[in-house]
C-alpha cells in the first residue's frame, strides 16, 4: 500500500523550483537582485547587450562570434554548476538521477525565470547524435545588430558547455536559425565536435534548418 | 493578496476609500475567521484524508503502476497546498500562477489525467464529508480552477 506520509520529504512536496515571484528577489535599498539561495543575479540591461555587440564588432570585428562563444561557455560551465547545486538541494535529487521530464521542465522555468526567453528541445535527432534546441523570444537575439546569419553565439557557448558538462561528452553547438534573421525561433544543433565540422559552412551558405539536419543525417 | 484589496491600497495617496471599497475589505476581514478554520482543519487532516483517497485510488485503478500512482498523489498534495494557501489569501492568481504553469506541463508530460481525474472525484467526495458547505464554499473556487486546468488535454 502506498503511504502518504512516506510521500512527503521533511513534510513538504517540492514544486517549482524556479517560479519566478519565487525565485527572483530583489533588496531596492542595497541595489541587490538575489534568487531564492541569496545568490546574486545580474541584470543586464538592453543598453548593455546592444552595446556588448557593438563595442565587440568594433574592437575585434571576425572574431566577435568566438569572443562571444568562448564567455558563453565560460558562463555555461558556472551555470551549470549552479544549476546543478540548486536543484539537488531543492529536489534532493542528483541531476543525473532526475527523470528525462523534470529535468525539462526545471530547464524550461530556469530559462523563463532568468528572462532568457522560453526553451525546449527537439529530440527528433537523438538517435542519430543530434540534439536541437530551441529557443524563442532570446534578449540576446532580440538586441543583436539585425542580419541575414545568426548571431546568438553567446548562447551557443553556454548550451556547448552545459550540455557537454551533463552527457559528460565534449559538444559543440551550431545555431542554424536565429530570430535576429527572421526566423519563427533560434535553434542550435548540439553534437560531437567532429560531426557538426561541415554545419558552419551551411550556415553560411544560408541552408535552412531542415536541410542541414538532412545532410547532417545523411 | 486579493486583486481588488491590493489596488485599494493604492490609493492610500489620493483619497480616502469610498464605501463601497471598504465594503469589499470589510467582507474580507469577516471572510477571515472562517478561511482559518477551514485551513486549521485542512492542515490537521491533510495527511488521513489523502492517505484514505490513496486506499481508494489503489483499488480503483489496481493496472497502474505504483510509481505513476505516487507521482499523482505527490501532485494532489502541492494541489491542495496551494489552493488551502489560495483560500487563505483569497488569491486564485497564486494558484495559477505559482502552481499551474508548471504542474500542467508535468501532468500532461506524463499522461496521467486518467489518474488524476479519478483522483479528484475520490479527493472531492471526501472532502465534502470532512467540510461543511460554507468551509467548502471557500475551498471549492481555488480546487475547481486547478483541477479543470490540470485535466484539460494537451494544448501543445
Amino acid at each position: 500500500m502506498i503511504s502518504v506520509a512516506d510521500l512527503l520529504t521533511n513534510n513538504r512536496v517540492p514544486s517549482n523550483y524556479f517560479a519566478p515571484d519565487a525565485y527572483v528577489r530583489g533588496d531596492l535599498e542595497m541595489g541587490l537582485l538575489e534568487n531564492r539561495r541569496g545568490d546574486r543575479l545580474l541584470a543586464l540591461p538592453e543598453t548593455l547587450i546592444q552595446g556588448i555587440y557593438a563595442g565587440l564588432d568594433k574592437e575585434t570585428g571576425q572574431a566577435t562570434r568566438l569572443v562571444l562563444f568562448n564567455c558563453g561557455r565560460w558562463w555555461g560551465k558556472n551555470f551549470y554548476a549552479r544549476f546543478s547545486e540548486e536543484l539537488t538541494d531543492y529536489y534532493n535529487t542528483a541531476l543525473a538521477d532526475m527523470s528525462m521530464v523534470e529535468f525539462l521542465q526545471c530547464l524550461q522555468q530556469c530559462w523563463i525565470a532568468h528572462g532568457w526567453g522560453k526553451i525546449d528541445m527537439d529530440q527528433t535527432y537523438q538517435q542519430r547524435g543530434f540534439l536541437v534546441i530551441k529557443i524563442w523570444n532570446s534578449p540576446f537575439a532580440n538586441h543583436a545588430p539585425k542580419g541575414t546569419l545568426p548571431v546568438c553565439f553567446l548562447e551557443a557557448g553556454i548550451l556547448s558547455t552545459f550540455f557537454s558538462q551533463l552527457t559528460g561528452k565534449d559538444l559543440q553547438c551550431v545555431q542554424t536559425t536565429c530570430e535576429s534573421a527572421g526566423a519563427d525561433c533560434n535553434r542550435f544543433v548540439l553534437g560531437l565536435t567532429k560531426r557538426l565540422e561541415s554545419v558552419e559552412a551551411m550556415v553560411q551558405n544560408h541552408d535552412t534548418h531542415e536541410a542541414i539536419m538532412q545532410a547532417l543525417c545523411a | 493578496m486579493d486583486a481588488q484589496i491590493a489596488t485599494i491600497f493604492d490609493e492610500a495617496e489620493s483619497r480616502y476609500l469610498k464605501s463601497e471599497e471598504l465594503n469589499i475589505l470589510s467582507q474580507y476581514v469577516s471572510s477571515l475567521p472562517q478561511r482559518l478554520e477551514t485551513y486549521r482543519l485542512l492542515r490537521d487532516k491533510e495527511l488521513e484524508i489523502m492517505q484514505q483517497v490513496a486506499d481508494q485510488l489503489q483499488l480503483a485503478m489496481p493496472q497502474e503502476t505504483t510509481a505513476n500512482l505516487e507521482r499523482c498523489l505527490k501532485h494532489a498534495l502541492l494541489m491542495l497546498r496551494y489552493c488551502a494557501m489560495s483560500m487563505l489569501l483569497n488569491d486564485e492568481s497564486f494558484v495559477k500562477e505559482r502552481l499551474l504553469g508548471w504542474l500542467s506541463q508535468t501532468v500532461q508530460a506524463y499522461n496521467t489525467q486518467a489518474i488524476d481525474s479519478t483522483l479528484y472525484r475520490l479527493l472531492n467526495q471526501r472532502l465534502s464529508q470532512v467540510f461543511n458547505p460554507g468551509q467548502l464554499g471557500l475551498l471549492n473556487p481555488p480546487l475547481k480552477l486547478a483541477q479543470t486546468t490540470l485535466l484539460q488535454p494537451n494544448l501543445k
